[in-house]
């Protein structure tokens, strides 16, 4: 089709502030265009899309290669070969796909509540007949598609494309569509793999070292703890903790000597420290490598190989102890060929941090450090998935390949693809139901993790960008610790310091920065390879001894936290080794960094370690150049160019503690390494919102970034084509008066949520306390504030097994006099039974009128049939407000059901109650709506929307909303963008405001001469006044006001129902109560408590206790002593239950008003 | 949404023609192809898919008949 250019793709470019070709740059003004060339290849969503990526392009082949071949117990002649799988494009699971025109949409999935998915292929090879057979492109299921990523429909599409798909080009992608709902897999945080983490518990005087080994097969912890002196080693797989010179014993039989330089090296101090140790493997009587394996072996628990089935070979300890040495402890380091010697590296290596942390407190690790933490991605937690499903799968396609074989006469030969076929669906539905429930099971590693996915909020543009960056914590929730919560100097420029929930999830939800990167697995094997090849001094460390490793200036180099290599130049090895890196010979997401404590060299080549780029300095002068801005600038360079020749790179936080990093490029001394791109760059998207944040009190921006979810406004281009369950929409959103760049970056200026409010601040009404609202009348007829409601309706006709479905009815008429009439609950359906789109729906009427089968489980077959009657199931409106119906949509579903979404609409003015906020963490509601008349005004005709109460300012701090509405009203007069710009970190040109503002003719300082609109004097102050940005919120009283004098009663205890959905009472409580009682208003509580809820008279025989009926005891078998009493019902309830539970209950009566003897 | 200040007093049952006079046969109705915008028409039972494009997301017609609004 022809490409139209609406100048619209030139909107959604990296913006360079309006400059011309021609205009001088300067690096220190012009650097920050960097920062879009970033977001343009990395950065903020595009995480999520990298990691999927990956996943689908690389590990999964990686995952089948591991797992290709299935053989059979059964016939040794057959094998099965899975030679490559792909994942196709997404596709429509209708078998009518090929008289269809268009590919699948993502739109389709949503409206038709299809899952967005393409089909797994595989290649395989098998034995059939003693022949070799390759079959191509069998099907494997089906792996949902992430929108946006490579597989997506979406990717590499042009505005326009996107617009004939429906889409939204402004729209993130990076989440799942499932059944027609929008999934997002969170960000996951965890403390880092295959990583030794030292921590003291100073209490009881523990050091210990603890890795988290993670292969393939299995995930592990291992801990080398010191307790009282003496070091052990403890696994899940050992019965109790083991000696450490036992373990380094028969790790490789080393002698004591060689122990003791492995751990201790020639250092007195730790020699002395570790030399009791040697006293525990002599009382245990373990002196060669022998003895030692038997006295693990011995330990290790048994069944711990009960996941091998089948009659297992008995070993004896020795085996057993070499075997959990060889493939359980410390299992990510691999052994080759029984050389156990990089494993004893290892454990010596731990030891030795333990040794090291007990003689300086100070040398133990940080868990909250973000260098120490990990981020899993939704590649990562599908690889998982899926590796887990594909090994099921194979075992399933053996189990039954086998299965055929053991049959002797077969009438066909075996065809291993039918097996397959057979099995391949439990591959899609595994990950379909995984991402569908969150519920991310995978059994080989014991995770158990519920609520990885959520539904994407899509109550505003800002909570659906906001949701894709943010991070879930793994651990504690409910714990007191202040640690994990609290922010980590680490933390700077990686995750926002602002964006985090108030309350329970404080600190422990977080958010990634603007320019975060996450990084993907980058293969090992090059950079092992190139270790050797940068520098001559380098040399395998399985060639030398502990005495040679720990010598003065010797550095051990660990990739990724294994030993691998011994250099005596760490610096000159790394500064080679970044070198290479900027030279682009290797991955920029490679780190390297060093450790002087340990006399260490990391080398980090691992997923979803944070990272972020830096300008590069070297010798006092940045790479960056005005030249490389100009080539930016004209389109011919991109952010990936810079960072091959070396301009900027990417630095993890554990390089980051290597680096000289200054802000200010006048700050660069002859020892800076590294420039910062932007300062503003250490908030994330949500609060880069805020104009001026760093004027304003910390917390204030937190709650704006807890607000700024909440605001209506515009959420997509293609909000009105999509049916949301919810959706609030500004009839008339305004791009902010005063923004910033991150505003432009993230496209927040084309779908804002809020309007320009001239707001003037003072006293005005006493409405106004509590940070209440004054609202003028005729700013909310002008359309300030009003808000546009969508509510879905959804009826979906089911199928039933036996072949009974639920169906449309018509509309029900009824005689009124001589004219026929609809019912009145069906007045608004048209004759399919389907409310007429424009009508007016009112609380109880019909909109989908529909009935289902009273008989849904019988067979239909012989003698057993159920009733054919129908029950009416249709779907109403039930909301006391009445809408009009906006949308009527039919479509079927991928199960071949008819699905109906009616779309319904309310347009809200603002009335009294509803919230509105500022972008400063100042909310209010309205306090009260003032006609025009008497609103103030200023002697130029200036009349505010907004009144708002000077007391919101003293307490808050908020200075960052002054100088918004100063420069916002400078920026309006002058009628120039550029002075609307209220970036972070940036100095505030207040003076040149100033004189704009002097220059047409108003104050200074922002206060003018004002009127008052009731007496028509002047106001005895001048008067701050200006626009400001505000916020509508959700929260309206419209949705929230609520009374019942009666209504409906709960049918278990006849109390009144609880909640406004539910028409529910309003709960006298405990409290309430307490006040009564100690008021002694006896009558009061008896009302509330017993006749305004659930008294009841009851039958009760004063003989036995027991309750009666119909004044007869059947206790006593007698009417004699039967006597009514009324008391709520749900004491009743108790004693009965209590009865239930055979606790005798006897009500022992007296009388109220004894009779005097 | 109708809550505060004057409310005219409307004249009848509100905005829709609230009387169906005759009886309805049992028409087929039309609809609207979300896909390419052709007029569908359907009977009951029938499948749900336009019969130009295949797309199955239908739309129901807006009214012909007069809504009236209150601006407010």
């Amino acid at each position: 089709m022809p490409l139209v250019d609406d100048g619209f793709e030139a909107l959604l470019e990296p913006f360079y502030n309006g400059k011309k070709l021609t205009d001088p740059i300067s690096t220190k003004d012009d650097k920050f265009q960097l920062l879009p060339a970033f977001l343009k290849v990395k950065g903020l969503v595009k995480q999520h899309i990298d990691s999927y990526n990956f996943f689908v392009e690389q590990e999964i082949k990686e995952i089948v290669r591991a797992n290709r071949t299935i053989r059979s117990d059964v016939d040794s002649n057959f094998w099965l070969e899975f030679t490559d799988i792909r994942v196709d494009r997404p596709r429509r699971q209708d078998h009518n796909e090929g008289k269809t025109t268009r590919p699948v949409s993502p739109m389709e999935c949503r409206l038709r509540d299809m899952t967005y998915a393409a089909p797994i292929l595989v290649d395989v090879v098998y034995i059939r007949d003693k022949q070799k057979i390759i079959r191509r492109n069998v099907p494997l299921g089906r792996m949902p598609v992430m929108l946006r990523s490579s597989k997506c429909r979406l990717s590499g599409a042009n505005n326009d494309t996107m617009e004939q798909m429906n889409e939204c080009p402004l729209d993130p992608g990076g989440y799942f569509i499932i059944g027609g709902t929008e999934k997002v897999i969170l960000i996951q945080e965890q403390l880092s793999k295959n990583r030794v983490i030292v921590e003291a518990d100073e209490k009881n005087n523990i050091i210990s070292a603890s890795v988290t080994s993670s292969t393939h097969e299995r995930k592990s912890k291992t801990y080398v703890t010191q307790k009282k002196d003496k070091i052990s080693l403890t696994h899940n797989v050992l019965v109790e903790g083991i000696p450490i010179v036992i373990v380094l014993k028969a790790l490789g039989g080393l002698s004591d000597l060689e122990i003791m330089q492995l751990v201790a090296g020639s250092d007195g101090r730790y020699q002395d420290e570790f030399l009791i140790n040697f006293d525990e493997a002599t009382k245990a009587q373990v002196f060669t490598q022998h003895q030692a394996l038997e006295y693990i072996g011995a330990r290790v628990k048994m069944g711990s190989k009960k996941a091998q089935f089948g009659p297992q070979v008995r070993r004896n300890n020795v085996e057993e102890g070499l075997d959990a040495l060889a493939n359980l402890v410390i299992a990510h380091v691999p052994i080759e060929g029984l050389d156990f010697y990089p494993k004893a590296i290892y454990v010596a290596m731990m030891t030795r941090r333990v040794l090291v942390a007990a003689h300086d407190p100070k040398l133990v690790d940080d868990r909250d450090f973000v260098g120490n933490k990990r981020l899993e991605l939704a590649g990562q937690l599908l690889s998982l998935l899926f590796e887990d499903l594909f090994k099921r799968f194979t075992v399933e396609v053996k189990m039954s390949i086998d299965k055929f074989l053991k049959k002797n006469n077969r009438a066909v030969p075996l065809d291993a693809v039918h097996m397959i076929s057979n099995h391949a669906n439990n591959i899609g539905m595994g990950i379909n139901r995984a991402i569908q429930t969150g519920n991310w099971n995978v059994k080989r590693f014991n995770m158990n993790r519920a609520g990885v996915t959520h539904v994407l909020s899509r109550l505003s543009y800002i909570s659906a960008l906001g949701m894709m960056t943010r991070i879930s914590s793994q651990f504690e929730k409910t714990r007191k610790v202040s640690g994990p919560r609290a922010l980590q100097p680490s933390q700077w420029g990686m995750l926002c310091p602002s964006d985090t929930p108030e309350g329970e999830a404080c600190g422990l939800v977080k958010n990634l920065a603007l320019m975060t990167h996450i990084t993907t697995n980058v293969e090992e094997g090059p950079v092992k390879r190139w270790i050797f090849t940068l520098d001559p001094g380098v040399e395998p460390i399985r060639n030398f001894s502990g005495a040679e490793m720990h010598r003065e200036g010797s550095f051990i180099i660990h990739v990724n936290g294994t030993p691998f290599a011994l250099t005596r130049y760490p610096k000159r090895f790394a500064n080679r080794f970044r070198t290479m890196r900027r030279r682009g010979w290797m991955s920029p997401f490679v780190s390297i960094n060093i450790n002087t404590h340990f006399n260490a060299v990391h080398i980090a080549t691992d997923e979803g370690r944070i990272c972020r780029p830096y300008i590069i300095v070297k010798n006092g002068q940045q790479k960056l150049k005005p030249e490389h801005l100009k080539l930016l600038h004209m389109g011919k360079a991109t952010f990936d160019d810079f960072l091959t020749h070396g301009i900027v790179e990417y630095l993890d936080v554990n390089e980051e503690n290597d680096a000289l990093i200054t802000i200010y490029e006048d700050q660069i001394t002859q020892s800076t390494t590294h420039l910062e791109i932007e300062p503003f760059t250490i908030l994330g998207a949500v609060a880069g919102l805020i104009p001026f944040p760093h004027h304003n009190q910390s917390p204030r921006n937190t709650y704006q970034c807890a607000m700024g979810k909440q605001a209506i406004g515009a959420i997509a281009y293609n909000q009105f084509n999509r049916i949301d369950t919810l959706l609030y929409t500004l009839v008339y959103p305004q791009r902010p008066m005063v923004i910033s760049k991150t505003i432009q970056l993230i496209h927040y200026d084309k779908l804002p949520a809020g309007q320009n409010a001239t707001v003037v601040v003072m006293s005005y009404s006493g409405y106004d306390i509590e940070d209440a609202l004054v609202l003028n009348k005729a700013s909310i007829d002008r359309g300030f504030g009003r808000c546009q409601v969508f509510r879905k309706y959804t009826a979906e006709l089911q199928k039933y097994p036996n072949g009974r479905r639920e169906e449309m009815t018509h509309p029900e008429d009824e005689m009124d006099g001589d004219v026929r009439r609809r019912v009145p609950k069906d007045e608004i359906l048209d004759n399919d039974g389907l409310a007429t789109v424009g009508y007016r729906v009112k609380a109880g009427e019909a909109m989908v009128k529909k009935r289902t089968p009273l008989d849904q489980t019988t067979t239909g077959i012989g003698m057993d049939r159920g009733p054919s009657e129908f029950r009416d199931s249709s779907v109403s409106y039930r909301i006391p407000d009445p809408a009009f119906i906006d949308k009527v949509m039919i479509s079927r579903t991928e199960r071949e059901t008819t699905v109906i979404k009616v779309q319904t609409r309310q347009t809200r003015r603002p009335e009294l109650g509803d919230k509105f906020s500022s972008r400063h963490g100042q909310k209010g509601v309205v306090g009260i709506i003032v006609e025009q008349e008497d609103m103030p005004f200023a002697d130029n005709g200036l009349c505010p929307d907004i009144i708002m109460n000077p007391h919101g300012f003293p307490s808050r701090m908020t200075v960052g909303k002054l100088l918004e509405c100063l420069t916002g009203k400078a920026s309006v007069l002058d009628g120039r963008k550029d002075y609307g710009f209220g970036d972070a970190f940036r100095s505030h040109p207040v003076e040149q405001v100033s004189q704009v503002m002097l220059d047409h003719g108003f104050s200074w300082e922002g206060k003018d001469y004002f009127t008052s609109g009731i007496t028509g004097e002047p106001l005895e102050a001048y008067i701050f006044n200006g626009p400001i940005y505000y916020q509508r919120l959700k929260h309206m009283v419209q949705d929230k006001m609520h009374s019942r004098s009666r209504g409906p009663r709960a049918i278990l205890t006849r109390q009144p129902t609880e909640g406004r959905s539910r028409d529910g009472g309003l709960r006298l409580g405990e409290m309430e109560r307490d006040c009564l009682i100690a008021y002694g208003a006896s009558q009061l509580l008896l009302e509330r408590l017993m006749i305004s809820s659930d008294g009841t008279e009851i039958d009760i025989c004063q003989q036995c206790g027991l309750f009666g009926y119909k004044g007869y005891c059947h206790t006593c078998k007698s009417t004699k002593e039967v006597t009514k009493m009324t008391m709520p019902y749900a004491a009743k309830l108790l004693v009965q239950e209590l009865i239930s539970m055979n606790v005798g209950v006897r009500l022992q009566l007296e009388d109220e008003f004894p009779h005097p003897k | 949404m109708v809550r505060e200040g004057y409310q005219p007093p409307t004249a009848g049952a509100g905005p829709r023609g609230s009387t169906h006079t005759g009886h309805e046969v049992r028409t087929q109705m039309t609809y609207i192809c979300g896909d390419c915008g052709s007029r569908v028409s359907l009977a009951k039972d029938a499948a749900v898919a336009c019969n130009q494009c295949m797309g199955r997301v239908l739309y129901k017609e807006r009214t012909k008949r007069m809504v009236q609004f209150e601006a407010r």
